[in-house]
């Protein structure tokens, strides 16, 4: 009847959990709302060419890593591809494809990928349920569900039992479930429930026998099945990923895709004998499937290239007019920056105010490897990127005695309030009680809007005079102790070697972090920063001021070979990316040393803050308007609780640029490139370079795919239409609407404005002013990241001023190209 | 005429002005700046609606005799219709105005203004009714245009199934409303509310077995709009519309039922069949879902169930013969709803303010908070006792309720130190005056509403209710992997079932019209029209 598909028998446990390892390690973290990181969410999959893995994800979950065709369409009428770049992605690609086949896709509609059946899909084809709730919507539905009340993190008050971990606590409860039998009208579903087996690894074998998937599929199908729920892989991936941060590990993730793996069981044995053949029928059509979809878009992706080069052919072609460019010879005033995509207008404007302030950028954590414990907290967050563990804590010192206990008292009372507000009984007496006294709040949030503050965690249980007394310094490593001046020196010196900052100090340097303001946002850590675990750059900034001011630091670092001018000053602030405005800290312990260039630098950043809105204003959607007004216009934008596009975050980015200013201050780079000052001089082993390529460029490679991903695909890996969002678990993610998996990424909404949408879907592309020998080196040593550059995860780019090229690393050699 | 018949007229005139401008504006929506209308149009009204009580209000001061004539016959603004109209007239605008924002660069807005305009008005039409008829056909009209609204995103699987459930919910309900008004008009002669009102006022004893039935079938309606078990799962799932729908279906639709019968409260109050089945669904519809809320992680699941539950501690209310307290937790509900579910986006950054502390809970802490609130009431209730005092039984059931309510405060406060004590202390004090007054105002607005001592078994039976919900809330939470748990665990995750049930045996009767090509392509992301005409 069937010949056996090879490969076939049962798995022992040790191959099962193996491919189950294999399955759970291609799902990459999504880290909670209240930290939210951009993420590569293909991080674990780079060992494939993008093209590659694109097909294989089509097949496997249907997902579409490619833009529509009508995305490439208005990118050609608007001018921007043009017919050179066709070519040029042409020749690259070494295909036979023509510019007409190329162009002759702007008309064609893209076709459906086939996706592989799983054991739920020929249940749902055999029952025919096309008209109701799918069993495939209906299983991810309790998956989630259930996985949502797991996970729970401050929402519900009362949780399913938990005993025995993710699986256990699932079996318990699809015992005695109700639902698949009422709901789904599967009627032996609690006799099949009732042998589920009591741990997960059984629960694989068991399925792994019964299922019959052969062994070569078996990492791949157990994949798919993640796939499914992704969400909340995502987010077990996510606690996998800090356990290990931590050095312990968590399994919360195997645990999950058991679960799934048991519903696919449970539709076999309910289907009985007759779903049987079918369903290895359906495991026989995979491998047509596979093909099929890495057939089906060959093409499409040598558009996708050559709209990639349209961007960086522009910003190639323009680098070379400052080969020539000097260094600012005797700079009034120093402003350091995040790397971040906006920081880039921000620096242009405050650039063209005097030839005489100097802007740097680099990662905005300063090279400050904290946790940041505020006032009163029990517990410290880090304010770094995600791919580091924190080394110091900072704390917030200048506060009046006491204050401590009393916000924490405070804080205590109000969580005592909640309980009032929202127990079941108590909650029908506080709506009689307290309900009227909201009509207040709704007219207040929709008329009055000034007097809100938007960041209320931070200034939870404080009054703004108190909370204006908060200092925040490093005190003390993470584990408690005190550090030496050794340390801070050591510390204090990284930090201006990362920035390439070791002489020509002016005499007021400032180091501007950056965070948002937004109200009623979920989203509104990922404005803050999409790299510092969603922490806004403030005590960042401050601590690391602080620390380069400090007298025992400064004669440290005299003795390790940087020379601070005593007349050199550094401050604090923070760019606030909504509204432009720059605010700056901790100016008491400088106005009267530096009274004249304090007054200076404001009167310049105040002039850059209009300029800079100026520019942003009509994406967003602000028409003419005095300086005044516009300013009024965003800072409403963000203390509005309606405002579902507050500001448009990293859309744009699209490339990375590691380098002197020199090299670029003639350029507008539109808010679309990450900047990070570099002096390969100043660096002659590269590890200066190398960790710029291990942290900042993988942080806007993440930041990179994150946006790549929501645009491409929002259903899978964006978090899809934010005014149905749904807040689960308090702070772990949303759903949209009422249910479904978890979702990832982006909204729609921060990618689009309902014309058209704002960020174009491309690839990074990287441009680094160093030696290719140094380069090299770093990508040799460092296995991750000749992967993102060998299979085109980004374009990387060598700036190379000696013999005055720009060339391009492709297929592991450097292909020249001669400025025209 | 004379300025007389000019001032009494007034209002109701200004009244009846309102749905007329909500409804006509419909016309001159815009599809390119789809709330510009509805804005104005919304602050317009609001401000005639503010005329218009005024004018009531001094109408009813000055003391002028009744009147009778065709527009009294149609239009009323007595103190039920005048709060309720401030209300929905407020709310429409602050929804408008936060609709504008909040869904721009959405397609499809000029529908959804329109349907927007059209829900308020139909509702302005039904609060400010003297007429049954126009009455319950503005509560269809609402549904019909709220409908429009909950499907706005047609090609959402989801939206679209529970809109069918909602839909058939409706037109069941529909028939109990039409038996029920027939039964009424032949009973009485009328269907205006004032002279059902007053019939039932003058009779003695109960009313007659026909009107009973009117009643008991109008009570039925209710509870198939109001969300009550096992009716309740469409509320559960219109998480599907966006937000301020929600807003405006939570604060100012679903409560109609409530409305209605605080209306109709003296007709209700000789209805005592009726009234027993309100509150039986209501009280276990409120117990229920006040306990399925605290299992909710999701935050507007968490809002839904607490509406269910809400709207049958309001039904509770109406079947106990409260009216005053009745119409004082629909008016409180509504604020407090719909300003949760605008700020819903706002739970993460309430989370990191409160997150910086974690909370403790323990069982002795709950023994403390209980012992401290049990004194308490044993003192009042020895101190009423000695000093001879008469309590209403309603009045010694309400204190025992806000006590309990408080024990979990407390007990947290208890947990985390004699400072935070301090502070809910203050607390305490304030809600318990907050609730009085509350309850004072609402008896002093509406004296009429107060009917004599309702029947004492039923304030019994409600105390019981909740004093157990209080039993098993503590229990839950303090032991969450106890016997206790482990057996109501499936009940309650699943709302005991009840709506996976409902759905199943109304679809087999009755299926959705689902688009089959719609229905066979994944449940891809998808928008209106916009999206199609730029992708």
């Amino acid at each position: 009847m069937m010949t056996p598909i090879p490969g076939s028998g049962p798995p022992t446990s040790a191959a099962m959990r193996a491919a189950a390892e294999k399955a759970c390690a291609r799902i990459a973290p999504t880290w909670p709302l209240d930290r939210f990181i951009a993420v590569n969410p293909f991080w674990s999959c780079t060992d494939k060419p993008l093209p590659r893995l694109a097909a294989s994800l089509a097949a496997l979950s249907g997902a579409r890593l490619l833009v529509s065709r009508a995305w490439y369409a208005q990118e050609w009428r608007d001018g921007r591809l043009r017919p050179e770049h066709l070519r040029e992605a042409i020749a690259e690609s070494g295909s036979g494809a023509t510019e007409d086949q190329l162009t002759a896709l702007f008309w064609i509609p893209e076709s459906t990928t086939p996706r592989r059946p799983l054991a739920v899909d020929v249940m749902d084809a055999r029952f025919n349920r096309e008209l109701e709730v799918s069993w495939r919507d209906f299983i991810v539905e309790r998956v989630s569900r259930f996985c949502g009340a797991y996970f729970d993190d401050g929402q519900a008050q009362i949780g399913p039992v938990k005993k025995g971990g993710l699986y256990a606590s699932w079996r318990e409860g699809a015992k005695g479930d109700r639902g698949p039998s009422l709901f789904m009208g599967m009627t032996g579903y609690r006799a099949i429930a009732a042998t589920l087996p009591s741990t997960a690894d059984e629960m694989m074998v068991l399925a792994g026998t019964e299922l019959g998937v052969p062994s070569q599929e078996l990492e791949n199908y157990l994949w798919a099945l993640l796939l499914d729920v992704n969400g909340w892989a995502s987010w077990c991936a996510y606690l996998r990923w800090t356990a290990r941060l931590d050095g312990s590990d968590d399994d919360n993730i195997v645990e999950l895709l058991a679960i799934r793996l048991a519903w696919e069981w449970i539709a076999l044995r309910a289907g009985g004998e007759d779903l049987k053949p079918e369903w290895q029928q359906a495991m026989a059509s995979w491998p047509l499937l596979d093909r099929a979809a890495h057939e089906s878009r060959v093409n499409d992706w040598i558009l996708q290239r050559a709209a990639e080069i349209a961007w960086s052919s522009k910003v190639r072609t323009q680098i070379p007019a400052g080969f020539d460019a000097a260094p600012i010879a005797a700079p009034t005033a120093q402003v350091a920056f995040c790397i971040d995509v906006r920081s880039e207008v921000y620096r242009r404007a405050l650039e063209a105010q005097s030839a005489d302030i100097q802007t740097m950028g680099c990662a905005g954590f300063f090279g400050m490897p904290i946790e940041y414990a505020p006032l009163s907290a029990e517990a410290a967050r880090p304010q770094l990127p995600g791919l580091l563990a924190p080394k110091y804590r900072v704390t917030d010192t200048g506060v009046a005695d006491g204050l401590e206990g009393k916000r924490s008292a405070r804080l205590r009372a109000g969580q005592a309030w909640k309980a009032f507000k929202s127990t079941a009984l108590s909650s029908f007496a506080f709506v009689d009680a307290m309900g009227l006294f909201f009509a207040a709040d709704v007219f207040g949030e929709s008329f009055g809007r000034k007097s809100r503050h938007t960041a209320e965690h931070e200034s939870a249980g404080l009054s703004p005079l108190e909370n204006s007394t908060r200092t925040p310094r490093i005190t003390s490593t993470v584990g408690g102790v005190t550090l030496s001046v050794d340390e801070r020196c050591q510390l204090a010196e990284s930090m201006l070697r990362t920035m390439s900052l070791t002489r020509g100090f002016a005499p007021i340097v400032a180091l501007v972090g950056h965070g948002a303001s937004t109200r009623n946002n979920p989203y509104a850590a990922g404005l803050d920063c999409g790299a510092c675990c969603g922490q806004p750059g403030e005590v960042n900034a401050r601590a690391a001021a602080a620390l380069l001011n400090d007298g025992e630091v400064r004669a440290g670092l005299a003795a390790r070979g940087l020379d601070v001018p005593a007349t050199t000053k550094f401050i604090g602030g923070v760019h606030n990316t909504t509204t432009d405005d720059v605010v700056l800290f901790d100016e008491a312990a400088i106005a009267t040393s530096h009274a004249n260039e304090l007054a200076a630098l404001r009167a310049s950043l105040a002039k850059a803050s209009a300029v800079t809105r100026r520019e942003r204003a009509p994406k967003l959607g602000l028409g003419a308007m005095s300086d005044a007004q516009l300013r009024a216009a965003v800072i409403e934008r963000s203390l509005n609780w309606a405002e579902i596009r507050p500001e448009w975050g990293l859309t744009g980015n699209a490339s990375f640029i590691v380098g002197p200013r020199e090299r670029t201050r003639h350029m507008n780079l539109a808010g679309r490139a990450f900047l990070h000052d570099y002096s390969a001089e100043d660096d002659k082993d590269a590890s200066v370079l190398e960790a710029i390529m291990m942290g900042p460029m993988v942080v806007t490679h993440w930041i990179n795919f994150q946006y790549y991903a929501s645009t491409v695909d929002n259903r899978r890996y964006g978090s899809g239409n934010k005014v149905l969002h749904n807040v689960v678990g308090g702070h772990i993610g949303v759903f949209e609407g009422n249910g479904g998996d978890l979702r990832i990424g982006l909204s729609f909404q921060s990618l689009h404005d309902g014309d058209r949408w704002m960020h174009a879907p491309i690839r990074l592309s990287v441009f680094i002013e160093a030696p290719r020998a140094a380069i090299e080196g770093i990508l040799e040593k460092h296995i991750k990241l000749r992967e993102l550059v060998e299979n085109q995860w980004l374009h990387l780019f060598q700036i190379d001023v000696g013999s005055r090229t720009v060339s391009m690393r492709r297929n592991g050699v450097w292909v020249e190209r001669s400025p025209d | 005429m004379d300025h007389r018949d000019v001032l009494q007229l007034a209002p109701l005139i200004l009244a009846s002005l309102i749905p007329s401008i909500l409804l006509v504006s419909n016309v001159f929506v815009s599809e390119r700046n789809p709330f510009r209308v509805p804005a104005f149009v919304t602050a317009l009204t609001a401000g005639l609606a503010g005329l218009a009580v005024t004018l009531q209000a001094v109408v009813t001061l000055l003391g002028y005799p009744a009147r009778e004539g065709r527009l009294y016959a149609l239009v009323q603004l007595d103190v039920v219709s005048s709060a309720m109209l401030i209300l929905v007239c407020t709310l429409a605008v602050v929804v408008v105005r936060y609709s504008r924002t909040y869904l721009a660069g959405e397609g499809g807005l000029d529908r959804y203004a329109r349907s927007l305009l059209s829900t308020i008005a139909s509702v302005t039409v039904l609060v400010i009714s003297n007429h049954l008829g126009s009455l319950i056909a503005g509560w269809i009209a609402a549904g019909i245009f709220l409908h429009q609204l909950l499907v706005f995103y047609r090609t959402r699987r989801q939206a679209v199934i529970v809109a069918h459930k909602k839909f058939l919910l409706g037109r069941v309900a529909d028939l109990c409303f039409f038996g029920s008004l027939a039964l009424m008009s032949t009973e009485v002669g009328s269907l205006r509310i004032d002279v059902l009102n007053e019939y039932a006022e003058r009779s003695t004893g109960l009313l007659s077995p026909p009107l009973q039935l009117a009643t008991v079938l109008l009570v039925l309606g209710v509870l198939l709009k109001t969300a009550q078990l096992p009716f309740h799962g469409w509320m559960l799932q219109v998480m599907e519309a966006p937000t301020p729908v929600s807003a405006l279906l939570h604060a100012g639709v679903v409560n109609i039922g409530g409305f209605v019968m605080i209306r109709l409260a003296p007709l209700m109050s000789r209805a005592p069949v009726a009234q027993d089945v309100l509150l039986g669904v209501g009280l276990v519809t409120a117990l229920v879902g006040s306990l399925v809320m605290m299992t909710r992680m999701s935050i507007k699941l968490v809002l839904a169930w607490s509406t269910i539950a809400q709207m049958g501690f309001m039904l509770v209310q109406c079947g106990l013969g409260v009216w005053h307290l009745a119409l004082l937790h629909l008016l409180a509900h509504s604020f407090y709803k719909a300003h949760s579910f605008l700020t819903s986006g706002n739970v993460v950054e309430t989370w990191r303010g409160t997150s910086l502390v974690h909370a403790h809970k323990s069982l002795w802490t709950t023994f403390v908070a209980v012992i401290v609130m049990g004194t308490i009431a044993a003192g009042l209730y020895l101190g009423t006792q000695r000093l001879a005092l008469h309590v209403e039984p309603a009045l010694r059931a309400l204190a025992l309720a806000l006590i309990l309510s408080f024990v979990p405060m407390i007990a947290k406060a208890v947990a985390a130190g004699p400072r935070a004590v301090g502070r809910v202390v203050l607390y305490t004090l304030g809600a318990t005056i907050a609730y009085f007054a509350g309850h004072q105002a609402f008896e002093t607005l509406i004296p009429s509403m107060v009917q004599g001592p309702a029947l004492e078994l039923r304030w019994w039976l409600v105390l019981g209710g909740l004093v157990a919900l209080f039993l098993v809330q503590t229990a839950l939470q303090l032991s969450p992997n106890g016997w206790l748990a482990r057996f109501l665990q499936p009940y309650v995750h699943s709302g005991l079932y009840l709506d996976d049930w409902f759905t199943r045996v109304t679809f087999r009767l009755w299926p959705p019209q689902l688009d089959r090509a719609a229905a066979l392509r994944p449940s891809d992301f998808t928008r209106p029209s916009r999206e199609s005409r730029t992708s």
